[in-house]
């Protein structure tokens, strides 16, 4: 067998070969341009913080910060202007709050279906069904909201005594855009459950209903609150859906039958149009935009900590 | 944990027969059961009922008029030339922008980022919550930097289309980290051993293998982008847009907008007109799902 | 213990210019004589260790930690060019850990540090101004579970040649197939997926992959424990072949592989220390014959007859 050719030359490593020289210059640069991809991401956080903070501080030396929590009306349009935040919190808070109300049974219902009733198979094919749901644009959900949910669930069906533009067919739709969210997590939460936990259980004689409810979901407490807060958080930051049903009227009532107007849907009507830079109106999209981000950050801090807890548990 | 379930006694399982429990378990273990079904089934039949309503609706005004035209005042007359062309146009500067700053952003913390340093941790803390933050406030910063600001673009595909990509960036980077991470360290070790480096590790060994699961995440990023609206409204064009977008500086609508300012006209003529539209959407959204999941299953790796 | 062995060493260039051949078993095929192991020593047919002893490795106090922790303390030793040299010892005596010091493999590991001297060919490998991409085009690796690119066969014989920016890619293929013992039986299918292959088959591949960039080291890691017999044999009697042209160091947790295969074999073992904390140790090292057949060390004796490991 012939003697491999080369072998004998290559005696000593290439110590002080300038191919190596240039060939990590190459590298070094390869990983700086990397990490200066990365970095867009930061710069997109810090774009928005930036964007903020500078515009809502230039409104808050123009309008004040007590008269942004105490006025009572949100009219920034008119005369004389009023710029109490309170309505359009108020509008936030009714409409996700109505909207967590039904999404959270149904939610965890669908939850705890999937994860201790449903067949192996079944669940193969719903849970993607679900998460098809999570696809579906907001403005398919704010149309079906406007021309279908008010007209016939509400007023022909239900008799639901309800305007046009009102909070509760905005609420309805938004349950449902939440609802594979508080379901998902829920069931991740509840599969997380050891199996043994559930055999104990059965072992003693209880059924399912008592497993269910007595073992499984205090075993999957901190991810179901998780999924909770996750859907807040989502139902608080949703735009169009409320923009096209819900009407643009702020309203410091709490009857659902009205329009109202959310911090989110505010923004959207607002920049709309061409409004000047540097107008009290193009700064009062920011001040929105400000408290609107503190709110989700907030609640995507709380929910975190609880998926955190949740995971750490079983793992 | 709670304390523990209310259970039948010994006596009580002594006195039953073994075949049958008690019947008032029974009929309320039946009942739950049908109740966690149609928690689920409420859900279902919701989106199906929100597809078929639109179909319905939006399916009369869909033939071939529908997408030659532009919007109009006059219902007979509109279509979705414009919003069609404008969202294909909008998808590709998304596109452009998405993969190479996602896929570069994947290498660079899964292959070269010490997970250690504080930098690199504060960089994944930072991409999940932007995964977070609601689609409007992307609009906010599209118009204060990218509409007005520093690069003052105006309402144009470019800044339309970097309002989008910066949106879902995020999915981009996560689903390629995931990708990446999959490829098995002795594929990277082989390499190595024969004198590779690690860029060439990656770049011909490691990226290839991981294409398939980075495409999928660009598709679902895509699939995101375009039924965003509420950021183009503050990004977007006013309502009437009546030519095709020539380049990068054009005004533009897309099919979510149009669809939006459809429905927000007073004549029930016009909100038909958005159903289309939104069948439209939908229709590709299926395509492109199809598309996602054919990737999925032809080239997907098992390692 | 280390003095022993260099003494062995030396011993051996005194008594034996010629080489280590004359100390064994002068004609092939004839039994080694009957050890107190049930072991074979197979000598090959290919000219057993013919030539004068070249070093190829000349290992100096080398320790290797992981992130503080001692994994292999203070081991010296030589290779030999154009020979097999085996390591051998129970489970967690860092024979994995030293292999993958001689071509800087170690490296890839973050929390891994070496310190002594690993000269090769008169050059220490972790000199400062060494590149450890270079070392391994110099010295190969094949790893305990075979792993090849998800690519054709082809393909995975052409990048060492490719990416080193060889010539003559095809000649290489064919070359290194061939003496893969490969080549009949992919000859016609170079297009197909590697991972169509069956497991013995895809090591080899990986071997190829190994030979097609004319390395002069190649490291073995356990080559052929995810193997069945059959395909063990096969890849045995390749080392052997291979042995003319390039020199091998194989870690095998099978002795009687060892026993086959090598002509020089290193046995370690694990060591507690104070913290009880374990880290591996070279105990002995000598022509293979001598370790199974009569070993210096008791430590040796029990591991070779079956008594401990």
């Amino acid at each position: 067998m012939e003697a491999t050719t080369g072998s004998v030359e290559r005696v000593a490593p290439g110590a002080v070969s300038l191919g190596a020289t240039s060939r990590h210059l190459g590298e070094r640069l390869i990983r700086y341009l990397l990490f200066a991809a990365t970095a867009i991401s930061v710069l997109t956080t810090l774009g928005i913080l930036y964007a903020l903070l500078s515009e809502t501080i230039k409104f808050f030396s123009e309008v004040g910060l007590v008269s942004f929590i105490t006025d009572a009306e949100w009219a920034p349009l008119f005369e004389p202007p009023q710029y109490g935040i309170w309505q359009l919190i108020n509008g936030t808070f009714l409409i996700t709050g109505i909207a967590i109300l039904l999404a959270i049974p149904l939610g965890l219902g669908s939850a705890v279906y999937l994860s201790e009733y449903a067949t192996p198979r079944a669940r193969k094919w719903i849970k993607p069904v679900l998460e098809v749901l999570v696809g579906v644009p907001t403005i398919v959900f704010g149309y079906f909201a406007l021309t279908f949910v008010t007209p016939t669930i509400l007023q022909s069906f239900l008799g639901v005594d309800v305007q046009i533009f009102n909070a509760l067919a905005a609420s309805l739709v938004m349950a449902i855009m939440i609802l594979p969210t508080i379901a998902s997590i829920s069931e991740d939460a509840m599969s997380a459950v050891p199996q043994g936990l559930r055999e104990g259980a059965y072992g003693m004689g209880a059924t399912k209903l008592q497993v269910s409810t007595r073992v499984v979901f205090p075993a999957a407490l901190s991810g179901v609150v998780a999924a909770i807060v996750l859907g807040i958080s989502r139902a608080i930051g949703e735009t169009m859906i409320v923009l096209i049903a819900a009407g643009q009227q702020p309203n410091s009532g709490v009857d659902p039958k009205q329009p109202f107007e959310t911090i989110a849907a505010f923004i959207a009507a607002t920049g709309k149009g061409d409004i000047p830079t540097g107008s009290t109106e193009y700064k009062t999209i920011f001040a929105a935009g400000m408290t609107l981000f503190l709110l989700t950050l907030v609640f995507n801090a709380i929910a975190i900590r609880f998926v955190r807890k949740y995971r750490q548990v079983y793992e | 944990m709670s304390a523990g379930p209310n259970l039948p006694t010994a006596s009580d399982a002594a006195n039953a027969s073994l075949s049958e429990g008690p019947r008032k378990e029974r009929l309320k273990d039946g009942a739950f059961r049908i109740a966690m079904l149609s928690c689920l089934g409420i859900a279902l039949i919701t989106l199906i009922t929100l597809v078929v309503q639109d179909a319905v609706k939006g399916v009369g005004s869909i033939n071939l008029d529908f997408f030659t035209n532009y919007a109009s005042s006059f219902p007979e007359n509109a279509g979705i030339r414009a919003a069609l062309l404008g969202t294909i146009w909008l998808m590709g500067v998304c596109a452009l922008f998405i993969i190479p700053v996602g896929v570069a952003s994947a290498i660079y913390l899964e292959e070269y980022a010490d997970g250690d340093r504080w930098y690199n941790r504060f960089i994944e803390v930072n991409i999940q919550n932007l995964a977070a933050v609601p689609s409007i406030i992307y609009g906010i910063l599209g118009l204060a930097f990218l509409v007005r600001g520093p690069l003052e673009l105006g309402r144009t595909v470019l800044a339309g289309g970097l309002t989008l990509a910066l949106l879902v960036l995020p999915v981009v980077i996560i689903a390629g980290r995931e990708a990446i991470r999959a490829v098995p360290p002795s594929i990277r070790e082989g390499s190595m051993a024969l004198g590779a480096t690690k860029w060439q590790t990656l770049w011909k060994q490691v990226l290839p293998a991981a294409i398939p699961g980075i495409a999928t995440g660009v598709i679902l990023a895509l699939s995101r982008a375009i039924g965003e609206t509420a950021p183009l409204i503050l990004v977007g064009a006013p309502i009437f847009i009546a030519f095709d977008p020539t380049g990068l500086n054009s005004s533009f609508t897309v099919l979510p907008l149009q669809a939006f300012n459809w429905i927000s006209q007073p004549q029930s003529e016009f909100k038909d007109l958005a159903a289309a539209a939104i069948l439209v959407l939908l229709g590709l959204l299926l395509i492109m799902n199809a598309v996602a999941i054919w990737l999925r299953n032809r080239y997907q790796q098992r390692w | 213990m280390s003095e022993r062995i260099e003494n062995l060493a030396d011993r051996e260039r005194h008594e034996d210019p010629e080489g280590a051949g004359a100390a064994y078993p002068a004609a092939a095929g004839s039994p080694a004589p009957a050890p107190e192991i049930h072991t074979t020593v197979r000598r090959s047919e290919h000219g057993a260790g013919v030539g004068p002893l070249e070093k190829v490795f000349e290992l100096r106090s080398v320790n290797v930690s992981y992130g503080g922790t001692l994994a292999v303390a203070d081991v010296s030793m030589d290779i030999y060019k154009n020979r097999i040299t085996a390591l051998i010892g129970p489970s967690g005596c860092g024979k994995s850990t030293l292999i993958r010091c001689l071509n800087r493999m170690n490296d890839l590991i973050p929390s891994a540090s070496v310190s002594g001297q690993v000269i090769y060919h008169g050059q220490d490998l972790y000199a400062s101004e060494v590149d450890p991409v270079e070392v391994r085009k110099r010295i190969g690796m094949v790893f305990q579970k075979p792993n090849p690119f998800p690519k054709s066969i082809k393909e995975n014989v052409a990048f060492g040649p490719k990416i080193l920016g060889l010539e003559n890619i095809e000649e290489r293929i064919e070359r290194a197939l061939k003496r893969a013992a490969l080549w009949d039986e992919v000859k016609d299918r170079l297009d197909e997926n590697a991972y169509g292959m069956s497991g013995g088959q895809q090591q080899r591949l990986c071997i190829a992959r190994c030979l097609a960039v004319d390395p002069d080291v190649i490291l073995m890691d356990e080559p052929c424990s995810a193997l069945d017999p059959i395909s063990t044999g096969r890849i045995e009697d390749l080392m052997l072949e291979l042995k003319d042209s390039y020199s091998i160091v194989i870690v095998t947790h099978n002795m009687q592989q060892a026993a086959r295969v090598s002509d020089r074999t290193a046995f370690l073992i694990v060591e507690l220390d104070d913290a009880e904390a374990r880290h591996g140790r070279l105990i002995e090292y000598d022509e293979t014959e001598r370790i199974f057949t009569n070993p210096a060390d008791s430590r040796t004796e029990d591991y070779v007859s079956g008594k401990v490991g």
